[in-house]
């Protein structure tokens, strides 16, 4: 499938990271043709990429750990993709359980927010220790092709 | 994140991001606050303008906190953003949650 915009960033998942790699992802995202007048959707962008970030930071990788995370950018004719590829813990999303809104605990909701807010959430984990992550989002209106050039 | 104390009542201002590097800094400041009894806290959101679930479970964290030591926890000038994961979440019915400051502070008058 052909990409009319392609980004990839290699990194460690630290945690002190989340703040650059979550603006720089804001501001890509406010910049495409079909989020600009989206604001919303541009917050729900955001949110899925700072929980899934924060995700291997945290959970994949333990505190002490420093390891390789590689954030792949798709923008395509009709939809945004961002994946996340790491090496560490990975865990069963059919294990997930939903948060229990009648008395929410400490923790529990990033990925329900990733879920809720993307229009697709794939999680593998491959032979050889990788894990996957793939972040879907529809292009909102119709004007899906890159301006570059303009102002 | 600022603390300032105003009629007797604690106001918390975060910052910019209540995010997962955020959320520990607030829950610390939380429970040095609950080891004074009945501890009265307003959360001023209104310089935050995102939050993630590492910020709501904080505060989830600090209300509990709080309520064990008889204290309690009100939320002041949620941006739309927090307005809509409050929602969603249903912690818009677990919070007093206000649009204005002093009124969050009046409330515990």
């Amino acid at each position: 499938m052909e990409n009319e915009l392609y980004i990839n960033i290699e990194a460690s998942a630290e945690i002190i990271l989340l703040r650059p790699l979550d603006l720089f992802v804001r501001n890509l995202v406010q910049q495409l043709p079909g989020f600009s007048n989206a604001e919303d959707v541009v917050d729900n962008v955001e949110l899925a990429f700072n929980e899934a970030f924060t995700n291997v930071s945290r959970h994949a990788y333990k505190s002490n750990q420093k390891g390789p995370v590689r954030i792949e950018i798709f923008v395509r004719q009709n939809h945004l993709e961002i994946r996340l590829e790491d090496y560490g813990e990975s865990f069963d999303p059919d294990a997930i359980a939903e948060p229990d809104f009648q008395n929410l605990g400490e923790g529990g909701l990033g990925i329900w927010f990733m879920r809720h807010f993307m229009d697709d959430w794939i999680y593998k984990s491959e032979a050889g220790g990788k894990n996957i992550l793939r972040l879907i989002k529809k292009i909102p209106v119709n004007e899906t092709a890159l301006a570059i050039n303009q102002p | 994140m600022e603390i300032q104390q105003k009629d007797g009542v604690t106001v918390i201002s975060t910052d910019e991001r209540l995010d997962a590097l955020a959320a520990p800094k607030l829950k610390e400041a939380v429970k040095k606050m609950s080891e004074e009894s009945a501890a009265k806290l307003v959360i001023d959101l209104a310089k935050t303008k995102f939050i993630d679930s590492s910020g709501c479970g904080a505060l989830v964290a600090s209300l509990r906190t709080l309520l064990k030591s008889q204290g309690d926890l009100k939320i002041a000038r949620p941006s739309p953003q927090a307005q809509t994961l409050f929602q969603l979440t249903r912690l818009h019915r677990v919070f007093e949650i206000y649009d204005n400051l002093d009124a969050a502070i009046g409330s515990f008058q």
